[in-house]
């Protein structure tokens, strides 16, 4: 439970307060506030920082860390397949407030963007008091202590690449039980990224799909969850098709 | 801390805790509008504008928003005048409970403020985080393109009826037909029907600007002084006895006043069901007991200061389990050797308690065998239906207090306000006339609230601690303690002759009640009545075992087991003319009830007293034109379209049309009653005072425009309270489809009464003979034109000359239940490949005799047709081994959004039933039967594959294609 509250100004007021071992950082606070756990915390929040934007710039797409959902649904420079994500993630009261490092760091194990960002290649920015690194998304994903007491200042997707992104869910905007994204960058890499295949969004070999062991759920079963990944992984290389940009 | 806020323009301090939400700090700086729907922001009911955007509130620290632009629904009209979009709302018949309405409007204000001229699918999405369980989003989406035209300076078309011409012998059933504005209400006509001023017309609804405006109207907007926050403490085992509480270190904590428990709250059997007396056994329940029974069920409460501190207290209570083994199939829990689920000495009333059997239910109007014997057919299958819940968006919630004459008052969201008086008197050892139940504005129901849930809680907890004591679920709470809708195992047995006309049919059904009995009889006694009384045939049976499991427990439900027994029947009678290779609605023709038909397994599941008055019979159906008014809508013909079917372009996607008759109730013959009273004021104007309960559903506004209708008036000028047991007359409440058809003649009755005595005056002062008044246009008229309004005979009546206040006071029980009809029909696209079914397009064409209001009657069809959906496609409530809810939340319990309806279309298909007010049936469930069947049976078109459980989720879908 949130026992006390800071709105940093600068960066490095907000990282000295985010070293503390009781430290939260608020995104949006879509996801802290709508789980907020019995210990006391202390919440860093990121508003007043200038960490937000979106801007495209030698190939690269720079996603601010507190870029709204919202924000990427509406821009011109953000690739088709992921705007679609960035709408599919929540709907839109939770879109106007929740952030591109907030879906990181809660890292639900079925966020479609994160399916997304992965398919394109990001990497992920964080600052800790005294450096900054910068990390392929699946290492944040892999390793918590990657983000402990540290900052996600922004985000890098290579642009110029080609997406498609395939999924099978209850309804048209439900969470899909499983989602392929495909993408073939500027040079001809292609990567496939699954949700709903494993205990978060992963990168998957599309000739080793039968090794995946995803954990069932009253939604799927893993038997029905392999079948999908191969369905929706040739579907989504298959829409890949020519070689025009995304 | 203290937080300066900007809210509506002006600067407000507030002091709150730093991890209280904004909706928690709106609301408790006066901001009603901002609704609670649930902690983790998914309903929408608390979305606000925070720099024009559109959040919610639920998941916003109420810090977060300092030094940003905060805007709510009470900003957004000033005195006297509404704001375009919520003019808009209303006017599109956009609002039912109203609930979720201000969210609705700022997200449509949000949206034209950067976008003037949106798409339909840019307003859908703007209004994706807005969850609604009532419109099925039609009007609502509508009403936002109708304020951006107003907005733009166009002016919209008006919401008219829209007049289809009769296809019924016509041949142009199979026409094309012209593409109509999304909203008017369609309606084909009946030449028998009278021509009416008020009734029949769209009017607006008599509470819609209060709810446009967001003003306080909900149990939750009553903000007492001293009030304390109570909390309940819930089992964690589906099945257990409960060895020791010790709750000293809960006393113990400041600010706790009270913990009650089995230890301290005397052992009073009852029903939770909000039924008439006596209600229906078994009385299997007390407030609480020494033994729990589901995950979820209640074990002990407490009153304190704050919800934080109730919220602590329940941690410091210490409860002893001895776990049992637990049993949460039907089929399993009647089975020798199963868990015996009440094995209390005193409970009452159960057929056989050591089997886990609640009732045995048996009907027939004849033996089935000879008629199985001489069949050229018979079919056999057996069909299941799964949980899931009503889900209104306003949780269960009650305040109680005392008043100051020492009597406890308990304002309530119930549908049952006269039942739960009566019910709740018993537990708290208080007579009935020391218990008053208000019932303000509710934000839905669907049967949830035709229950006794939480009312004796907080009349304990206030009469321990003397305080006003309030208790509101949260979502997850309601998933897990609230009410369900019953799953069922039903097998239908089938003979049908050479010509495809039934000989004998046969239902067999093993119900699920969960840990307690409550509406276990009723619910399934409808399941038999109306799985058999679709179709005539000359040998009918029923049998029903209802078993007690250790699942929460399901309750009244809209539909109340038809839903259930059509989905299986109307999945069965497909199954059937598949067989015997005819066409499926062809074979339903041949067999389904007429005007003049007998419903003759009636007498034996009513639970009225309907055998008085003999085997009921058919009095109006409009079932055949209704078929063809879908047929034509849905394009029945490219049923045998082979390129429609199969879309070139896209190998995995097949596509199918499906059909499903429905055939419901109105009201419970011989026991639902209603009354009413209406008196006349100064201005002409009318007090109705009722029983009844409207829920959302336009109720008030229906009764209303009966009673303007008679006297004369209006709809605006007769001003609607309902209900309060101290101020209304008594009425069964809001459930069984009765509300138009028993409150409604009660209302008619009464406005009669006061007709007779405003023509009498009239007659006097106009000179001329009573019989040959007329009232209308808020005056009575003598034939020779002259005429003397109805303000005039209000202050003759009241002040001037042989005084007496006119008014008029009735009440109605009816001996008959004349059906509705409807005709539904679903067009799916399947993928073959992974399961994925979507649903394109419902159209339900009724037969709901004269509709009152056409509006307030396609809104009941269009939101109940998208509740349906959910029960067919998507919804589940899920359990782990344990039996516990694995997903208590909307999200992963997927309820539709407004960005993923399929296509709505209502067609009110108006027949003249003589013993209904004006002509009326009922509407308010027979949406929710028919569209399980019609989607299941649509899949069963697209791809031979039949399918026998619900919901039609991917996997299930595949996993029958695989199979076939
Ligand atoms: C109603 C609702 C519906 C939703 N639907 C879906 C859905 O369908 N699919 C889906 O995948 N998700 C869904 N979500 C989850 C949603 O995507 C997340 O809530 C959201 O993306 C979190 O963003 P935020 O900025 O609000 O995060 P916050 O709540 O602010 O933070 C989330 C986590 O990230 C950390 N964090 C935030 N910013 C930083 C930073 N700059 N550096 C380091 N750590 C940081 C926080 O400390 C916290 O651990 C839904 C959420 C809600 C409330
Ligand atoms: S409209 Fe009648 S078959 Fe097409």
């Amino acid at each position: 439970m949130i026992t006390s509250y800071y709105r940093p100004r600068t960066l490095q007021d907000a990282l000295a307060l985010a070293a503390r071992p009781d430290a939260v950082v608020l995104g949006g606070g879509t996801a802290v506030n709508a789980h907020p756990g019995r210990p006391p915390v202390v919440a860093v929040d990121l508003q007043a920082l200038d960490l937000g934007g979106i801007r495209a710039d030698a190939g690269l797409l720079r996603l601010g860390a507190t870029t709204r959902l919202q924000e990427l649904v509406d821009s011109e420079l953000v690739p088709g397949v992921l705007r679609e994500l960035a709408r599919l993630e929540a709907p839109s009261t939770i879109r106007n407030a929740a952030t591109v490092a907030g879906t990181i760091g809660t890292a639900d194990p079925e966020s479609p963007l994160l399916t997304g960002l992965l398919a394109f290649g990001a990497r992920v920015g964080v600052a800790r008091a005294g450096s900054n690194a910068e990390h392929p998304l699946e290492a944040v994903l892999d390793d918590r202590d990657l983000l402990r007491g540290s900052i996600i200042t922004g985000v890098t997707v290579p642009l110029g690449g080609r997406a498609a992104a395939h999924g099978t869910a209850r309804t048209p905007r439900d969470v899909p039980i499983v989602l392929a994204v495909a993408c073939r960058d500027a040079d001809g890499t292609v990567r496939v990224a699954m949700s709903g295949v494993a205990s978060r969004p992963v990168l998957v070999d599309p000739e080793r799909l039968g090794q995946l062991v995803p954990p069932a759920d009253f939604r799927g079963s893993s038997a029905y969850r392999i079948h999908l990944a191969t369905v929706l992984t040739t579907r989504a290389l298959a829409s890949l098709g020519g070689s025009e940009p995304a | 801390m203290t937080l300066t806020l900007t809210i509506n323009g002006t600067s407000r301090t507030v002091t709150c805790e730093p991890h209280e939400s904004l909706r928690t700090v709106l609301r408790r700086a006066g901001l009603y509008s901002v609704r609670y729907g649930s902690d983790t922001g998914e309903t929408g009911a608390a979305a606000v504008l925070v720099d024009g955007r559109l959040v919610s509130a639920d998941v916003m620290l109420a810090v977060q928003a300092e030094g940003h632009r905060i805007e709510t629904v009470e900003g957004m009209s000033v005195p006297g005048q509404l704001h375009p979009i919520q003019e808009a709302f209303i006017e599109a018949g956009a609002i039912q409970s109203g609930y979720s309405t201000p969210a609705m409007v700022l997200a449509a204000k949000a949206l034209l403020e950067r976008t003037p001229n949106p798409t339909e699918a840019e307003v859908r999405d703007a209004l994706s985080g807005i969850l609604d369980r009532e419109t099925g989003y039609l009007r609502p989406v509508h009403a936002v393109l109708r304020a951006a035209a107003r907005l733009r300076g166009e002016e919209p078309a008006a919401v008219e009826v829209v007049r289809l011409d009769r296809l019924e012998g016509s041949g142009a059933a199979h026409r094309d037909r012209d593409d109509l504005p999304p909203i008017a209400p369609r309606v084909v006509p009946s030449p028998d029907v009278p021509a009416t001023r008020v009734v029949g017309h769209a009017e607006t609804k008599t509470d819609a600007v209060k709810l446009a405006k967001g003003n306080p109207a909900f149990t939750d907007d009553r903000d007492l002084s001293g009030m304390l926050f109570a909390k309940v403490l819930y089992s964690p085992y589906a099945h257990a006895r409960i060895v020791s509480i010790d709750d000293a270190a809960a006393r113990a904590l400041p600010g706790v006043r009270a913990v009650i428990h089995h230890g301290n709250v005397p052992r009073v059997r009852y029903a939770s069901g909000g039924q008439s007396y006596p209600n229906p056994l078994p009385y299997d329940q007390v407030s609480f007991d020494n033994k729990v029974r589901y995950v979820g069920d209640r074990v002990a409460a407490v009153a304190a200061d704050t919800e934080e501190i109730a919220r602590a207290a329940l941690d410091l209570i210490k409860v002893t389990y001895e776990p049992l083994p637990a049993v949460f199939d039907e089929n399993e829990a009647i089975r020798e050797g199963a868990p015996v689920i009440h094995d209390e000495p005193d409970m009452e009333g159960a057929h056989d308690a050591a089997h886990n059997i609640v009732h045995h239910i048996e009907a027939r109007t004849a033996d089935v065998e000879p008629g199985f014997a001489a069949a050229h057919r018979v079919v056999e299958r057996t069909y299941r239906v799964h949980q899931v819940q009503q889900t209104p968006l306003e949780p269960h919630i009650a305040i109680a207090r005392w008043d100051s004459d020492d009597r406890l008052e308990i304002t309530s969201s119930t549908q049952v306000p006269f039942h739960a008086r009566r019910m709740l008197a018993p537990l708290l050892g208080l007579p009935v006339k020391r218990i008053r139940i208000i019932k303000p504005r509710i934000g839905g129901g669907f049967g949830a609230k035709q229950e006794m849930l939480i009312e004796d809680i907080v009349g304990h907890l206030t009469m321990a601690t003397g305080r006003p004591v309030r208790l509101e679920l949260t979502r997850e709470e309601e998933f897990m303690s609230s009410r369900s809708r019953h799953p069922q195992t039903i097998t239908f047995r089938t003979g049908v002759d050479a010509q495809g006309k039934l000989t004998a049919q046969e239902m067999r059904v093993v119900a699920n009640t969960g840990a307690y009995g409550t509406h276990g009889l009723t619910v399934q006694m409808v399941t038999g009545m109306r799985g058999l009384s679709s179709y005539n045939c000359p040998a009918k049976r029923f049998d029903c075992d209802v078993a007690y499991t250790n699942i929460p427990v399901p309750g009244a439900f809209r539909g109340y087991g038809a839903p259930q027994a059509l989905f299986a029947l109307e999945a069965h009678m497909d199954d059937v003319a598949a067989e015997i290779g005819m066409d499926p609605i062809e074979f339903r023709r041949r067999n389904w009830v007429r005007k003049g038909d007998p419903l003759d397994i009636a007498p034996q599941l009513g639970e009225g007293d309907v055998e008085a008055g003999g085997t009921p019979v058919i009095t109006s159906s409009g079932l055949e034109e209704a078929v063809l008014q879908g047929q034509r809508s849905i394009g029945w013909h490219r049923r045998s379209d082979p390129g429609w079917r199969q879309p070139a372009d896209r190998p995995h996607i097949r596509r199918g049309l499906g059909f499903a008759m429905a055939m419901h109730g109105t009201a419970i013959p011989g026991l639902d009653m209603g009354g009413a009273s209406l008196k006349i004021n100064d201005d002409g104007s009318f007090n109705l005072l009722v029983g009844a309960t409207d829920l959302g559903t336009g109720s008030d506004t229906v009764l209303a425009q009966i009673a303007a209708e008679v006297v004369g008036v209006g709809v605006h000028d007769i001003i609607v309270y309902s209900s309060d047991t101290d101020l209304t007359p008594f009425d069964t409440g809001a459930y069984a489809s009765s509300t138009t058809y028993i409150s409604g003649t009660a209302v008619k009755r009464a406005a009669e009464q006061v007709r007779r005595q405003i023509v009498d005056r009239a007659a006097l002062l106009l000179g001329v003979d009573a019989a040959s008044i007329d009232l209308h246009d808020r005056a009575a008229w003598a034939a020779d034109g002259r005429s003397v309004s109805l303000a005039e005979i209000a202050l003759s009546t009241l002040h001037q000359q042989g005084q007496h206040q006119i008014m008029g006071t009735a009440s109605y029980v009816s001996p008959d239940s004349p059906p509705p009809f409807a005709a539904q029909f679903a067009e799916v696209e399947v993928d073959v490949e992974t399961g994925q079914v979507t649903v394109q397009r419902l159209v339900m064409a009724v037969d709901c005799g004269v509709p009152i209001n056409p509006v307030t009657a396609s809104g009941q069809v269009e939101g109940g047709m998208v509740q349906a959906l959910g029960y067919a496609h998507c919804e589940e409530m899920a359990y782990d081994d344990a039996g516990r809810m694995v997903n208590p939340a909307f999200g992963p319990y997927r309820i539709y959004r407004a960005d993923e309806v399929p296509a709505l279309e209502a067609i009110l298909v108006q027949t003249l039933e003589g013993s209904g007010p004006f002509g009326a049936k009922a509407i308010a469930e027979i949406p929710m039967d028919g569209v399980a069947p019609a989607v299941r049976n649509a899949i069963a078109d697209a791809t031979g594959v039949r399918i026998n459980n619900i919901p039609l989720t991917p996997e299930r879908v595949w996993r029958a294609l695989q199979a076939s």
